[in-house]
């Protein structure tokens, strides 16, 4: 087992991009070696050991190292980029794209995950406490799948785009979503137990669980009377029927 | 002025017909020279590969099409990136490179000379614009003529001088160097989304056919003694069946006699138009009857359009096949129609080897360039990025010299391609010299390059060098396929005009090539019938003034111009 | 004299065909071009020398070109973050310098279009763009659809010259060939003189184009009896009409793309307009503002691989709107200097980002006063492009012509101020 805490020295205002924050690059490392990581504030590399105070107990591969980040990271970008396994522990807000790429292991955010949180994920867990941003578990622009696998669960509300072109992997917001859920979506299963407007547009493929409130329906959806999922009883719309999509939408 | 002197290069320069010599090449004032003084640089190959600096003729490198490539794809963007350094601007993308990485690229692969297979003359400046911004390679373009209102109105009047005036305005308005012909005829057509089916199918509104646009240009291209032929992008491309076409506009041009020696007509990616079959069930390859015409036929040459697996981004002024193509893989689709001229599409897509469509693609280009039999007559190109990036030249050139690539590659590709084209059965393993052909010397000669010092290097030709980091002599190609991909991959040296710009397979410096063009004239009572014709469409027609419309000097930094017409 | 044949600098319609008489190297007439165009290129009250403030709230004064430029270059040598923003009323060649300049301090390079059709690139990304050059729906749209936009208002010749009463080819009869349909909120001046208003509720135009795409499919059955204010017949017939046509066209403007859902209308209305090729020909097409903004997203794509919201802090560009556009860092408050030089953040940005440009050091390269000289520390005005100075712009087509330059003048260009500044940036970093 390898613990390695991080306690950022400042409140930073302009974003740091720190990706080289990953179980994977502190595996075996000691904390002057994670300290001589750079991240770059702006245009400016800057090591770790100058944001963080840094502490590491023990070695150990990547599966068993787990990073605690205990301090406001608000503008802290990129953390878990790409990771494989290991864990992460955020006691805080975090900013944009974090766990974006992840392949395995698991991040857990206590406070806000700003926007792009597991974008283009493809294994792994993220678990949000909070609320969080736009574009959870989305893609990035032009590509046609954004998450292709792993789990995101958003404890609070998020903004807009949540699971866009979601092609695998699953996504559960306990609260609210904004608008277009799941757009553009070619798999995947989506899980909003609050409400939220226009879910579905453009899918062909996947699963939309709505369980509370949709406040505007996409008029391209085939109503095919009430199925019951998990014990509960939905209203079941397959579409979206102008890309000849078999989606799957469930409306309380 | 500045010397070298490459000592010990074991040189294949085709067109002086010199295969694997070891032999010292000298340069002075980025020429070829005879010999030099003691105080030269020394280079010293140490019996390493050395052919004359890759010459490319057919590809998509700039202008509105590469750009909405771009502008659509940051998701290629995002790929190849490299951050700046003290010599080189940032890289970006694979299928659609920026400018930067456009001439680094085809410089790291020993390159010195691309054209741009299509310039649309109303949107000539911009190609321009990106071709002073591409870093070291020399540059021309083709210019587009096929599906033009002020071509198709002369030929309906059957006024071929007037043709002729027209292509010579066209080149010096678009400061292109030869006459584009793509899908003749279509491109007017798809203005109301249509297509025309076949040579003889008139084109809507204008009452002339396909085969009368070839042959009028082919004509037209003559009389002004182009020193390019024209160069042909065949009706119905992309369409099972299609081969009968493709042969059939093979023989519109067989009995013209081309002013200069070099081939009445050159068409271009011929893979992607040598199919047989009904529909996609039955698809297969011509890639042997298109073969065997070739070695029947000397009025012609091609280039092969070779696949490479995955991903591409087509672009091509052949409108409908660009929306068949978006339409049926449900893919991103930009088209761009310009007025009075010609249609345009750009398509990204992916190639893969289960699906046996692809498979027998990637087995048609192979098939040209191995069962024709004269090297000269088959480029080696990918029309570049529609069968694929053209980073990866030198995996299509490790396949035509080792059958056990390809017999590595086949393992991977669906079954069904085997059934439905001769690829398995060919055991023919090209040699550096015909390499050398099918990507330098070939390419200049079919351009009409030759005697501006391209894709040779004889006494007098420009100092435009590629070594490679490979001894023929001690490397068996047919073997050590991967060696010759790396080796052509990242050049020991380029060298551009006498200059070494890339070492290693890292640039080195970035001197800004040339751009060639062609200032050709018609009689002066066919210019002026042109002229009135074109002044009319300008006032009616067209949406810019014809004061506004011609590309101008100050885009042209560096300008080759080469004169021609007749009177 | 009478210069002819002259390139418009205001709008995206680019037109060329104005006259404009100049005497005594001042231009005293401009014919042909529509009052605001006519307006640019009289020009107004010019900003005369370079001007400095340390504060804000300071007085300006006036300094030497130099001394600005030697200031500015200090600015951008101390920002881990700095914004150079607008582009879009300069010329090609000096975004091309831009671009430079932005790899050598690390900063965001980003248009006016990330406040007008930014979206619209974000809807390409996603399903493409059938389009064409303006001539070609001049000679060949017989069915125009205006969406979201009022060119009555905002590109005033664009009706004569290229969409409604131009005579073309196929539609020689001008206005009698079209069928002219405006969607909008409310009735414009547009929708006044088209043959068909449809008033869609706002925010809805999302619904109401998948409710278009629905009925095009024929799958008019899933639609509901009103979408988005429309009645479902009303739906069901424009939709027939679009099929109808032998030519279609969409012109769309700041109605979709600033609305609510943004880029997916963009993304959704090109979608309709492809679907409707399977019928008919189709085309949509974007009606750009400002007159080069067309030029800062090609040149931006070719240099970098991107149109706008360029991050070039590590090295090799990033491009992300909704994280590396102005309004998205300002209104984080990181950026720590911004560089507006033709553009006006001053008058397009929304007030959370003024508040904090008003905190960090702004520098102004343009000839005339605006709402960014007022938050600015350091103004260098330079000479009015397509007026005072050559050089390349694309229309909304992006069809590339060159600018004329009408009139000398004594100050430097923008391109030339540029070049000063990164090669001062240069030598405070002691880089070759």
């Amino acid at each position: 087992m390898q613990t390695v805490t991080l306690v950022p020295k400042e409140q930073f205002k302009i974003s740091i991009e720190a990706e080289t924050i990953t179980p994977d690059n502190f595996a075996g490392k000691s904390a002057q070696d994670i300290g001589a990581m750079i991240a770059y504030e702006g245009n400016t590399p800057r090591p770790l050991s100058e944001l963080f105070d840094i502490t590491v107990d023990g070695s150990a591969d990547a599966a068993d190292v787990k990073i605690e980040i205990n301090g406001n990271v608000a503008r802290v970008k990129r953390i878990g980029e790409a990771m494989s396994a290991g864990e992460i522990v955020i006691n805080g807000d975090v900013d944009m794209r974090c766990g974006a790429l992840m392949r395995g292991g698991s991040i857990t955010i206590t406070g806000y995950a700003d926007s792009w949180v597991g974008r283009e994920m493809r294994g792994g867990e993220i678990t949000v406490k909070g609320n969080a941003g736009f574009y959870v578990g989305a893609g990035y622009r032009g590509e046609p799948c954004g998450m292709t696998g792993g789990k995101i669960t958003v404890f609070g509300n998020v903004l807009d785009y949540v699971g866009e072109h979601l092609c695998g992997g699953e996504i559960i917001i306990k609260g609210n979503a904004g608008i277009l859920p799941g757009i553009s979506n070619k798999g995947g299963t989506i899980i909003i137990e609050g409400d939220t407007a226009m879910p579905g547009s453009e899918m062909t493929k996947g699963t939309i669980i709505v369980k509370g409130t949709v406040t505007e329906m996409m008029p391209v959806y085939q109503n095919e009377g009430t199925e019951t999922v998990d014990g509960v009883e939905y209203t079941k719309y397959v579409g979206d029927v102008t890309v000849d999509g078999a989606g799957e939408l469930f409306v309380k | 002025m500045s010397e070298l002197l490459i000592k010990n290069a074991v040189v294949y320069d085709p067109i002086n017909k010199v295969n694997g010599e070891k032999m010292d090449i000298a340069v002075k004032d980025g020429k070829i020279v005879d010999s030099i003084g003691n105080g030269a640089d020394v280079i010293d190959a140490a019996g390493r590969l050395v052919y004359p600096g890759g010459v490319d003729a057919h590809t998509h490198i700039a202008g509105s099409k590469v750009n909405i490539g771009r502008i659509m794809r940051p998701d290629d963007s995002r790929l190849n990136n490299k951050p700046r350094t003290k010599i080189t601007r940032p890289y970006t993308g694979y299928t659609v490179p920026n400018v930067y990485a456009m001439g680094y690229g085809y410089a790291e692969m020993g390159y010195t000379t691309a054209f741009e297979a299509a310039i649309p003359i109303m949107k000539a400046r911009h190609t321009h614009e990106e071709f002073e911004e591409i870093p070291i390679i020399d540059k021309g373009g083709l210019t587009l003529f096929s599906s033009n209102w002020m071509v198709m109105d002369a030929i309906r009047e059957d006024d071929l001088d007037r043709v002729a005036a027209y292509v010579a305005w066209g080149l010096e308005a678009s400061r292109g160097w030869g006459v584009k012909i793509v899908n003749p005829g279509g491109g007017e057509a798809w203005g109301f989304g249509k297509n025309v089916a076949g040579l003889d199918d008139p084109v809507p509104n204008f009452e002339v056919t396909p085969r009368q646009i070839i042959r009028y240009l082919a004509e037209a291209n003559e009389k002004l003694n182009l020193p390019h032929s024209i160069h042909l992008h065949c009706n119905n491309l992309g369409k099972p069946g299609n081969y009968t076409t493709t042969l059939e506009t093979f023989d519109i041009c067989k009995d013209i006699k081309p002013k200069r020696d070099r081939q009445a007509v050159h068409l271009t990616h011929i893979q992607f138009n040598a199919w047989g079959g009904n529909h996609w069930g039955d698809m297969e390859s011509k890639g042997d009857v298109i073969a065997k015409y070739m070695n029947k036929n000397d009025h012609l040459t091609i280039d092969m359009g070779q696949l490479v697996f995955g991903s591409a981004t087509t672009m091509t002024a052949d409108g409908p096949v660009q929306y068949a193509n978006a339409k049926l893989l449900k893919a991103r689709w930009a088209n761009g129609d310009v007025e009075l001229e010609d249609a345009s599409g750009v398509t990204p897509l992916s190639y893969h080897p289960e699906s046996y469509i692809h498979g027998i693609m990637w087995a048609i280009g192979l098939e040209l360039a191995l069962l024709t039999e004269d090297p000269w007559k088959v480029l080696m190109t990918t029309d570049h990025p529609n069968g694929g990036p053209y980073v990866n030249y030198p995996d299509v050139v490790a396949l035509l010299m080792s059958k056990k690539k390809r017999e590595e590659a086949m393992a991977k590709i669906a079954d069904l391609t085997f059934e439905r084209t001769s690829i398995a059965t060919i055991d023919r393993e090209l040699d550096w010299y015909d390499i050398a052909i099918k990507t330098r010397a070939a390419h200049s000669k079919i351009l009409g390059m030759v005697e501006y010092g391209k894709g040779h290097l004889g006494v007098g030709a420009d100092a435009d060098i590629a070594i490679y980091d490979l001894k023929p002599d001690e490397t068996d190609a047919t073997v050590e396929h991967e060696k010759v991909k790396a080796a052509l991959r990242k050049a020991a040296y380029t060298i551009k005009g006498g200059e070494i710009v890339v070492k290693d397979g890292e640039i080195t410096a970035t001197p800004m090539g040339r751009t060639y063009w062609v200032k050709s004239t018609a009689p002066s009572d066919a210019h002026d019938r042109m002229m009135a014709d074109l002044k009319l469409k300008f006032k009616n027609y067209y949406s810019v003034n014809f004061a506004n419309y011609m590309v101008q000097d100050e885009y042209v930094h560096n300008p080759v111009i080469e004169e021609c017409g007749y009177a | 004299m009478i210069i002819k044949d002259v390139i418009c600098p205001f709008c995206g319609c680019l037109c060329d065909d104005l006259a404009v008489e100049v005497e005594n190297n001042k231009v005293i007439d401009v014919k042909h071009a529509c009052k605001i165009g006519a307006a640019k290129i009289r020009g107004h009250n010019r900003i005369e020398a370079p001007m400095m403030r340390e504060s804000k709230t300071d007085e300006f004064r006036e300094v030497s070109y130099d001394e600005a430029i030697n200031e500015a270059a200090k600015i951008f040598v101390n920002s881990k973050r700095p914004l150079m923003y607008g582009w879009a009323s300069g010329l090609c060649e000096m975004m091309k310098k831009g671009v430079l300049l932005a790899e050598e301090v690390g900063g965001i390079l980003d248009n006016t279009a990330s406040v007008c059709h930014g979206p619209s690139a974000l809807g390409v990304q996603e399903k493409g763009i059938p389009t064409g050059t303006l001539g070609q729906f001049a000679n060949r749209a017989d069915v125009v659809i205006f969406w979201g936009c009022n060119p009555v208002q905002a590109h005033p010749r664009h009706m004569s010259r290229y969409s409604v009463f131009a005579k073309g080819f196929f539609t020689n009869r001008g206005r009698k060939d079209r069928k002219i349909v405006v969607v909008d909120v409310r009735k414009t001046d547009t929708a006044e003189m088209a043959d068909e208003y449809v008033q869609v509720n706002p925010g809805e135009d999302y619904k109401l184009l998948a409710a278009f795409r629905a009925a095009v499919a024929d799958k008019a059955d899933v639609i509901p009896d009103t979408v988005a204010g429309v009645s479902k017949e009303k739906i069901v017939e424009l939709a027939a009409a679009m099929k109808g046509a032998k030519y279609g066209i969409v012109y769309f403007g700041m109605g979709v793309t600033q609305t609510r859902c943004k880029y997916k209308n963009i993304d959704i209305a090109v979608s309709l307009t492809t679907d409707l090729n399977a019928y008919t020909k189709f085309s949509i097409i974007p009606m750009r503002g400002h007159y080069n903004v067309t030029g800062a997203g090609q040149v931006f794509a070719w240099e970098t691989g991107y149109v706008n919201g360029i991050d070039m802090s590590r090295g090799a560009p990033y491009y992300n709107p909704g994280e590396t556009c102005s309004n998205d860092m300002l209104m984080r408050e990181e950026l720590d200097s911004a560089f507006v030089i033709g553009g006006d953040a001053g008058a397009h940005f929304p007030a959370q980002s003024i508040a904090q440009m008003a905190k960090i050091p702004v520098i102004q390269v343009d000839p005339f006063h605006n709402p960014t000289t007022e938050m600015a520390n350091i103004v260098i005005p330079v000479k009015v492009s397509g007026v005072e100075l050559a050089g390349t712009a694309y229309r909304m087509d992006s069809v590339c012509l060159r600018m004329r330059k009408l009139v000398d003048v004594d100050f430097p260009s923008d391109e030339e101020v540029l070049d000063k500044i990164l090669a001062k940036v240069k030598e405070i970093k002691g880089v070759s």
